[in-house]
């Protein structure tokens, strides 16, 4: 390592916004033409072979629904977005303070993780009704189910960030006798941030599944509903439309948490994917 | 000048270790230190050096009150390892520079004067300013606001030996700090320690596995051998102070150096 070695670092962090702007786009140009290539071949075969549109619409015809039934997919998406949002914020602050726990006082670790680890491998399809039972046909049931979801990836990846903390920082900070809260605030805390963030990215999306996935067993409003509702009339275009909705949703948040991440993890090298 | 000059009195010394041993619990007990007793004088650069194994690290972590001995007896200024720790009586640098990657440099070395507060043992000074001052004198003027990422490793070492010695602390000990450095690095932070350490006046304890380091800074040598450490013999450098680069290719040097090799290849490893 030589130190001129820092000169280069920081220009490439002073690329200009234009610049910036035509990389991502050089990285996604790819993504979004291979889409599109599918979208037209399912266009094309379908017109071909005449598919029944009860058993596969073109995307012509799911475009169609997408634009015309807005307003009311929308509402529906607003509902289990809410279901959805709550859950997340429930499951991973529930998942921190356990991991925040489990990093001071290892006993409690030791009784609770295997537990933690059994409720991760019961499937949520299999709660969810009993939650509806317990909870009503309400937003609880809904919200629990998206923060029972996003609790597990949570709790690992604040535990290992709360850990990530090297033996020499912690000593450094024994040396200089720094109180609980400091070690906290100034060392594990920021520390643990990155690996924080990749959980939180997982969990985003998984919070949008959970909230569809309660919905099915249960409710009269949302997304979940309105396809399973569709599907009771064979209505493949609107339960396809209600699925392009619910993507869009979940990879809205998903981004929403990723410019998050970027806007506090601003210094180098923080990010963990990058 | 210093360290040559001063008299070998009772109340010269700094650090005292009666036969202090240390022994740790793994699947079987594995003793890391036995019977260490040593003596550090007040502002004395002394250099404990062996090979890897020998508890140099070890007995570092002793000083500091980090780790607690088996048996024996350490005194800092008559007080405990805990309690001169509580009174920020050491700095500590280590081999890895466990910089805060999200702090800018001059955060980084603010911040045990942050942690410190009032308990600071700098007095007189305004820490943001003595912060920039010892920046200064590490050659890193100009990268306060960088991050550590961006830096090279040596200045990554640098930022964590200003950040030592910012709350001005009266013992600095040091762990292998340049081990991980190439030669000219290490070569170039070797003599930039002595100009501030003959600045500063701290009693420095320096551990390294490098004899040519090891010769050139101390005042005295303290040189352990492994399985359990132990010392093996003590030596006094014959040069005074302030030191040249050039002194490395003297005849006394270099004869030290052979000398302490020797008794490192004889007594320490097979």
């Amino acid at each position: 390592m030589s130190d001129h070695q820092a000169t280069t670092t920081t220009t490439q962090l002073e690329l200009d916004f234009g610049k910036r702007f035509r990389l991502a786009a050089h990285e996604w140009v790819p993504a979004i033409l291979f889409f599109l290539g599918i979208l037209l071949v399912w266009q094309v075969l379908d017109l071909i072979l005449s598919i029944p549109v009860y058993i596969l619409p073109s995307p012509a015809e799911i475009m169609g629904v997408i634009q015309t039934r807005a307003l009311h997919l929308l509402q529906q998406l607003g509902w289990t977005m809410l279901e959805a949002v709550l859950g997340f914020l429930l499951g991973s602050g529930l998942a921190f303070t356990t991991a925040v726990v489990f990093v001071h006082l290892r006993s409690v670790e030791r009784a609770a993780y295997p537990w933690a680890i059994v409720l991760n491998t019961i499937p949520i399809v299999a709660i969810a009704p009993l939650l509806t039972i317990w909870m009503g046909f309400g937003l609880t049931p809904k919200m629990t189910i998206a923060a029972i979801i996003c609790f597990f990836p949570m709790l690992v990846n604040s535990t290992r960030g709360l850990r990530s903390v090297s033996p020499q920082a912690l000593e450094l900070m024994r040396v200089l006798s720094a109180s609980k809260r400091d070690i906290f605030f100034r060392l594990r805390l920021p520390s643990s941030l990155p690996y924080v963030f990749s959980g939180l990215k997982v969990a985003s999306t998984l919070s949008v599944i959970g909230a569809i996935v309660a919905e099915f067993t249960g409710a009269d409003r949302g997304i979940g509903y309105l396809v399973m509702a569709a599907s009771y009339r064979i209505d493949t275009r609107l339960m396809f439309a209600g699925i392009a909705y619910s993507s869009a949703a979940g990879i809205l948040f998903f981004n929403l948490i990723s410019g998050l991440e970027k806007l506090l993890l601003h210094w180098p090298g923080a990010r963990l994917e990058d | 000048m210093k360290g040559q000059t001063l008299a070998n009195t009772r109340d010269d010394i700094r650090i005292q270790l009666k036969g202090v041993g240390k022994a740790f619990q793994a699947e079987s007990t594995v003793e890391a230190l036995r019977d260490i007793t040593l003596d550090v004088r007040d502002g004395e650069f002394l250099v404990l050096v062996g090979p890897s194994g020998c508890g140099k690290s070890t007995l570092l972590r002793l000083i500091a009150g980090l780790l607690e001995p088996t048996t024996g007896e350490i005194s800092v200024g008559g007080k405990s390892p805990k309690q001169a720790q509580r009174d920020v009586e050491f700095g500590f640098v280590f081999q890895d520079p466990v910089l805060f990657p999200w702090l800018r440099v001059i955060d980084n070395v603010r911040m045990p004067s942050r942690i410190l507060g009032q308990r600071s043992p700098l007095k007189g000074k305004d820490p943001d300013q003595y912060a920039r001052q010892l920046l200064s004198d590490v050659g890193l003027t100009g990268f306060e606001d960088t991050f550590p990422e961006q830096l090279s490793g040596g200045m990554k070492q640098r930022v964590a030996l200003a950040r030592g010695l910012v709350y001005q602390p009266s013992i600095l000990l040091m762990d292998e700090p340049f081990g991980a450095l190439d030669e000219f690095t290490r070569d170039r932070l070797n003599v930039q320690l002595l100009d501030i350490w003959e600045k500063i006046g701290a009693t420095v304890v320096f551990v390294t596995h490098s004899i040519q380091e090891a010769v050139f800074l101390a005042d005295r040598i303290v040189v352990l051998g492994p399985r359990p450490g132990h010392i093996v013999t003590r030596a006094t450098v014959p040069y005074g102070r302030p030191r040249e680069f050039d002194i490395r290719f003297d005849g006394p040097f270099v004869e030290m150096v052979a000398e302490l090799r020797h008794l490192l290849t004889d007594g320490g490893e097979g």
